[in-house]
């Protein structure tokens, strides 16, 4: 017997790499079935590319081609819309938009969203507990559902984070690699950055921070002003690492304002530790990322054997 | 003006004719106010060349405006600030003019207008302000704006139509100059009057089916007329009445308290094509866009910076919304590498295209 009730999809991009678990595990407590779009591959680069406005960013061109891989095979695909996470902070606009985004580009696909804006009193638990109960009628299951969901969620970002910091201390030369989530695991971005540099040997710490707390109150030694919510994650691991790692490589996609604003302050303000930025595009092809992170890496290994941790 | 015992001299980004309220402003720190000087290319160029990368162009203007205000001596910077990345400008704009070497201090107003909020940023660099006299600042500021802005429509719907070339143009600077003079509200109101009066005296001859254009898209392109290449007189002299409702004024009305209502009510209008806010301007322009469809408009222009996300996201919506009602959109971004003659191109065919598409309507 088959107790699931519906399909949802699951894009493969963006929010996924940050809320895969509370969205999988929430949907299975209440028996719905997950599909998750497969890693990004060139074609799906392409569909998003076909659909989206050309102006639009990387990573949002490559969420719209994981919908758009999702349809037909889904009875639903999820779409969620994060605005503010706290009282002071925002998400980047494109998360506020990309249920909207979707809706307009793609056409016969039944999109479901749950929308977060705490600055304006709407919270994750009561949003996505509504969403619950469009499957399942049960207040107090749909409930229960969401507080498993979010200690999984809660106890897996954790878990990552822990494993960073072992990372950090083994022997060898170690590089911090800065970027979302979405940017940093993806198989066509993040990955085959992550890939070249070790091979060349070296270990590569992710910019994932657990504690939301500590990343905010770290970012703050950077920057004073910076309103996204994810890049002072992002800030917040740079100030907790810069001191255990020989380099920091910044990855950015095109044309990313936030993460554009954010390097530049983080190149002026942080002379200590050897730093590049790499900006990835639709064009980007392997070999001139390679060039750039063989050359920076043999950079971070002559100043390391010179004994001194600058370059 | 007064300026005892302050070595302050003040200085801030262009932002089209508001210069006027911003000096308004200005003049509670008792101290020499100097706005930088009138945005040529060098301006973009300077701001571009210290500019991150694929920073939006009004951070470069805003640079520019900067580096050549400091150039001549001003030695404390404003920075306002906006609902989008504009708000976190100032920061970066700080930490790379200090890496030039300039001397200076920055403050920051982002987050809206409001006076409690802005009052403490003022005293501090100005002991002697009080209170009172910062309201009184603040009110005869928007009093200001509200004059420029409804003068400014006026011209901005009318200038296409002057029978004597440059005649709004030349009332209009007139009206900057003397309002540039208030210092009061009854001021304000006299040099309004004024030239309500003889902006209307003008003479114009409007055309039988005349084009009606709206302006839509992200507020600094739109209000900064250097930035646009002057787009509206480009317009006008085209025979346009252009129609623009992003201005200082519509954004103070809509902010603050009556943000959430506003915003409901726009994206009731923007509707089927956004269920939500989608950032900063992009939900407004979706909203006037189908609304001027409805009103019966000939067409919209979308203009916005290269990049500018809220905007590139309003995109999909308008796309979708043109294609729906076969409604004309022409959208223009800009960035330091837009040339003029390629913008006056696409505005002739557009407007060449609206004509055709008029006539065939209406036959």
């Amino acid at each position: 017997m088959n107790r699931l009730i519906a399909t949802v999809g699951l894009p493969r991009s963006l929010l996924f790499y940050k809320y895969r678990v509370l969205w999988a595990t929430f949907f299975e407590q209440l028996d719905v079935a997950t599909v998750e779009s497969p890693p990004s591959n060139r074609a799906i680069l392409e569909r998003g590319i076909d659909l989206a406005v050309d102006e639009t960013c990387l990573p949002l061109k490559m969420f719209l081609g994981h919908v758009e891989t999702l349809r037909d095979k889904v009875d639903h695909i999820l779409v969620p819309r994060v605005v503010t996470l706290t009282k002071r902070e925002t998400a980047c606009v494109k998360f506020w938009a990309s249920f909207d985004v979707a809706r307009n580009v793609i056409e016969g696909v039944d999109l479901i969203e749950y929308n977060v804006d705490v600055a304006n009193g709407i919270h994750e638990r009561d949003e996505l507990c509504r969403l619950g109960r469009r499957f399942v009628d049960d207040k107090r299951r749909v409930r229960r559902a969401y507080d498993v969901a979010h200690a999984a969620y809660r106890e897996h970002a954790h878990r990552i984070a822990g494993e960073q910091d072992a990372i950090l201390d083994r022997p060898g030369a170690k590089v911090l690699v800065v970027g979302h989530g979405y940017n940093l695991h993806d198989e066509l971005l993040g990955k085959p950055l992550i890939r070249i540099l070790e091979q060349q040997g070296v270990h590569v710490v992710c910019s994932e921070l657990a504690d939301t707390h500590l990343a905010r109150k770290l970012a703050a030694r950077i920057s004073t002003d910076i309103p996204w919510t994810y890049n002072k994650e992002l800030l917040g691991s740079v100030e907790l690492y810069r001191e255990r790692v020989d380099g920091i490589v910044f990855l950015v996609t095109f044309p990313c304002g936030p993460d554009s604003l954010m390097t530049e302050l983080c190149m002026r303000r942080l002379k200590d530790v050897p730093a590049i930025t790499i900006v990835l595009d639709e064009l980007q092809g392997e070999a001139g990322l390679k060039t750039r992170l063989e050359s920076f890496v043999d950079l971070l290994k002559a100043g390391k054997r010179a004994g001194g941790g600058a370059a | 003006m007064s300026r005892a015992g302050s070595e302050y001299r003040v200085s801030f980004p262009h932002m089209g004719n508001y210069t006027v309220p911003i000096v308004t402003l200005a003049s509670m720190l008792d101290c020499e106010i100097m706005p930088p000087p009138k945005m040529t290319r060098r301006t973009l160029e300077l701001g571009a060349r210290y500019s991150p990368e694929f920073v939006c162009i009004p951070f470069k203007y805003n640079l520019g405006n900067y580096i050549e205000a400091l150039d001549q001596g001003a030695n404390l910077l404003f920075q306002a600030g906006g609902g989008c990345r504009f708000g976190y400008y100032g920061e970066v704009q700080e930490a790379i003019l200090q890496d030039l070497g300039y001397e200076f201090e920055m403050v920051l107003l982002a987050g809206g207008f409001g006076v409690l909020e802005h009052y403490n940023k003022f005293k501090s660099r100005n002991p002697r302000l009080n209170m009172v006299r910062a309201i009184r600042h603040y009110r005869l500021a928007f009093r200001q704006t509200r004059a420029l802005d409804r003068i400014e429509d006026f011209a901005r719907r009318n200038a296409g139509f002057e029978v004597e070339e440059g005649a709004f143009d030349s009332a209009f600077d007139r009206f900057v100059g003397e309002l540039a003079e208030t210092r009061s509200i009854a001021d304000v109101e006299r040099v309004e009057a004024a030239y309500t009066e003889e902006l209307r005296s003008i003479p114009v001859e409007r055309p039988e089916g005349l084009l009606r254009v709206g302006i839509v898209g992200e507020l600094y392109v739109l209000m900064e007329p250097f930035s646009n290449f002057f787009i509206e007189r480009e317009l006008a002299r085209r025979g346009v009445e252009v129609h623009r409702y992003v201005n200082v004024s519509n954004m103070v009305d809509h902010g603050g308290r009556n943000k959430n209502r506003h915003l409901r009510e726009i994206i009731g209008i923007a509707d089927p094509y956004l269920r939500y806010h989608i950032g900063a301007d992009g939900t407004e322009s979706v909203a006037t866009t189908n609304r001027l469809r409805q009103e019966g408009f000939d067409g919209v222009l979308h203009l916005k910076p290269f990049g500018c996300m809220p905007e590139v996201n309003a995109m999909s919506a308008l796309q979708r919304l043109s294609r729906e009602h076969t409604f004309p959109v022409l959208f223009i971004s800009f960035d330091s590498q837009t040339s003029e003659t390629g913008l006056a191109t696409r505005l002739d065919a557009f407007c060449d295209m609206l004509r055709m598409r008029k006539r065939r309507l209406g036959a």
